[in-house]
């Protein structure tokens, strides 16, 4: 069964990311690099990718004739996605024990983040939705 | 140049629409068309739905690295339904392609004029991550 964990962050957590050390930033892709060299080795891995900055991020919706209205705007409180990880595991259980790997990956001082990652099933195909 | 489009339209506790299912199929069709373009176009990278959000966890690292799980999420929270990578010459024409997903059909045939978050992927991953 395919899982997407998602770690999500505000603007404001994005900029405290931007003043840790550059050896702590070095430390915590190592940890996250290290997972993701263990998820292909026992075969559960299928993609991880790094969004750009929010601050990148457009809100697009259609016009009735069909023309994209963006807009750069957003609350404060805005959740925004900075990386996913993908994985196909035998249980939800091992989805979640992968995210807490994940969550304790070393920030400043080696001290885990302990990020909250959101782990979601993808929907079956054929599926009504 | 690579961009995320990201349906962030659920919120807590939501599950199948409750439209009529001749609704939901014009829906379901339409995205599948916008998938066929997509790959026709060679634009296509990868596109998947998500399971509703009754069934989304949060996972923090506990003591000794062991998952703690939590369902429990604010009712305003936004879950991503499903998202679509495309491989794109621009930024405009991500946001052509999030226009056409946001104007998919809805009840009755009407535009849903979804909210799209339209972002770019970073060209390659950090080295450290490979």
């Amino acid at each position: 069964m395919k899982y997407i964990l998602l770690m999500s962050s505000t603007q404001t957590g994005v900029s405290g990311y931007h003043k840790w050390s550059q050896s702590d930033r070095d430390i915590h892709m190592q940890a996250l690099g290290a997972i993701v060299k263990g998820l292909v080795e026992s075969g559960e891995f299928v993609a991880t990718q790094g969004l750009a900055e929010p601050k990148e991020a457009k809100v697009v919706r259609g016009e009735r004739s069909g023309l994209p209205i963006t807009d750069g705007v957003f609350p404060e409180a805005k959740e925004f996605l900075l990386g996913y990880w993908i994985v196909d595991v035998a249980t939800p259980e091992r989805a979640c024990a992968i995210a807490g790997k994940i969550s304790a990956a070393p920030g400043p001082g080696g001290i885990p983040t302990n990020m909250a990652i959101e782990v979601r099933q993808f929907a079956a195909r054929g599926d009504t939705n | 140049m690579k961009y995320i489009l990201m349906m962030n339209t659920m919120r807590a506790g939501a599950g199948v629409p409750a439209w009529p299912r001749a609704d939901l199929q014009a829906h379901i069709a339409f995205m599948h068309g916008v998938n066929r373009d997509l790959r026709e176009a060679g634009e296509w990278v990868a596109s998947e739905g998500l399971s509703f959000p009754d069934q989304a966890r949060l996972v923090r690292a506990g003591k000794n690295g062991a998952p703690v799980t939590d369902g429990v999420f604010p009712e305003s929270k936004e879950f991503l339904a499903g998202f679509w990578i495309v491989d794109v010459d621009s930024p405009e024409r991500a946001y052509a392609i999030a226009a056409r997903v946001s104007a998919a059909p809805g009840p009755g045939g009407e535009p849903l004029n979804m909210p799209i978050e339209v972002r770019p992927i970073m060209s390659a991953p950090p080295q450290e991550m490979l």
